[in-house]
């Protein structure tokens, strides 16, 4: 069991990883994509529950305060940006990962759907904030399905794809490791 | 091959002036009266004395307009093309005819209002994080959110655990490099390859990251419990925060500002 402060540390070291996750871009025609989104459901994943959603907390708190970590910069004027709602997900994402996937060597099938239902909660929160974003703050009226058209569909199968990445990444490192949740 | 070298960091840009000696709890607080201010807004007249204050306010911090004006570039895309869509589809009077769209004197000033509106949100959003050093902010929200202790909210600890990743994210970032360019001395490929492939190549960047991570952590915990950490209670500062009669006046000048116009809007203008 890790004592109070060593969480705390792997929190903040978790969030600072995730930073990075904003970095590291993978080239990829069109579109290149970063590994956010994979270091947030691992953060969840190895971390478990609390201690994931602490450092995803971190994570927001940081960019907010003019860190240039989001996918697009950072300051608090981001809380504007239409995209935050996937942002505002990453701490319920891990926090969702981690209690799906709690209890030590968990078998590959957990990992993997506590990472795909983690995926669902940033594209719900994403998905809202995206429609809210566009309908109220730039009042003009969207439907939800055109909303799914540009906030879903283009993202959707990468992201399904570093959900599964994150699974198996956890697998690989939690057999290793005994002290993970 | 520079993988990491984007982040120029923060956008926080020291100057001597009295907008950045303020108190952080001071300018947090001026920034949401301000914003609540601009959300009040009815009529886009109202929105000249917002400019000038604008202006003052970035001259009072002696910073050059265009790093504030740039701070907008989040959400450019969105206030022009909310902008566009209130042009094109307000009804009212037409002011020019297209056939296939009508530009009314309803939609002109639509735009406008709802342009400006996002720009002045985002531009005096942007005062507090480029007059304020990250850590700074951290203290500030420690100190605001601390009436919410006794209730659970853990306070000191998101402060703490922001100062340990400010301090470790530049670390991170040249570990990550290293390994990076390590891997590819060895014949690793991050540009080849579907999807999955490519994301599998990061495995061999992943693993040795976490296990650096996990190792300082370790080590960080031991040398803060050694010297005696023990959480928020009781503990003491390098360089406390102060509040002023300077950081009442800014305050209280924001408020005066903000109840006139929000007056002078209602009274006059709508």
């Amino acid at each position: 069991m890790r004592n109070p402060t060593h969480s705390l540390i792997l929190a903040a070291l978790f969030a600072g990883l995730t930073a990075l996750g904003a970095f590291l871009r993978i080239p990829f025609p069109p579109v290149p994509f970063t590994l956010q989104v994979l270091l947030v459901l691992l953060s969840g994943l190895l971390l478990g529950s609390r201690t994931g959603m602490a450092s995803q907390g971190v994570y927001i708190l940081l960019g907010l305060t003019g860190l240039p970590i989001f996918a697009g910069g950072g300051g608090v004027t981001y809380i504007l940006s239409p995209t935050f709602g996937y942002i505002l997900a990453y701490p319920f994402a891990a926090w969702t990962a981690g209690r799906l996937s709690r209890g030590g060597n968990t078998p590959f099938s957990k990992l993997l759907l506590a990472a795909l239902t983690g995926l669902s909660v940033i594209y719900a929160f994403g998905v809202s904030g995206l429609y809210l974003n566009l309908n109220y703050l730039a009042e003009k009226d969207v439907t939800i399905f055109q909303v799914l058209r540009i906030g879903v569909i283009p993202f959707v199968i990468p992201d399904l794809l570093k959900a599964a990445a994150a699974a198996f990444f956890a697998f690989k490192i939690g057999s290793h490791r005994s002290d993970f949740p | 091959m520079k993988f990491l070298n984007h982040l120029t960091f923060g956008q926080y840009i020291p100057a001597e002036s009295p907008v950045h000696t303020l108190d952080p709890r001071a300018k947090i607080l001026s920034v949401l009266v301000l914003l609540t201010g601009i959300f009040l807004v009815r009529h886009p007249l109202a929105f000249i004395p917002w400019g000038l204050l604008l202006a003052g306010l970035t001259a009072l911090s002696r910073l050059p307009f265009s790093m504030v004006l740039r701070s907008a570039k989040p959400v450019l895309i969105l206030v022009i093309f909310t902008s566009l869509i209130h042009i094109f589809f307000t009804d009212g009077r037409p002011l020019i005819d297209l056939r296939i769209v009508v530009v009314t004197r309803e939609g002109v000033t639509m735009a406008v209002y709802m342009g400006l509106r996002l720009l002045f949100l985002v531009l005096f959003a942007s005062f507090l994080t480029l007059t304020t050093k990250p850590m700074e902010l951290s203290d500030g929200l420690e100190r605001l959110f601390s009436p919410l202790v006794p209730l659970g909210f853990p306070a000191h600890e998101l402060a703490m655990m922001m100062t340990i990743a400010l301090r470790f994210i530049p670390t991170l970032l040249d570990e990550t490099d290293r390994i990076l360019k390590a891997q590819l001395a060895r014949g690793a490929s991050f540009d080849r390859g579907g999807i999955w492939k490519r994301l599998k190549a990061f495995l061999p960047v992943l693993i040795p990251l976490f296990v650096i991570v996990f190792a300082r952590a370790e080590d960080l915990a031991t040398a803060m419990e050694s010297r005696n950490y023990r959480g928020g209670e009781g503990r003491t500062r390098m360089n406390p925060l102060r509040w002023t009669g300077a950081d009442t006046a800014a305050l209280g000048g924001i408020l005066l500002f903000v109840a006139l116009l929000f007056l002078a809007d209602r009274r006059f203008l709508s």
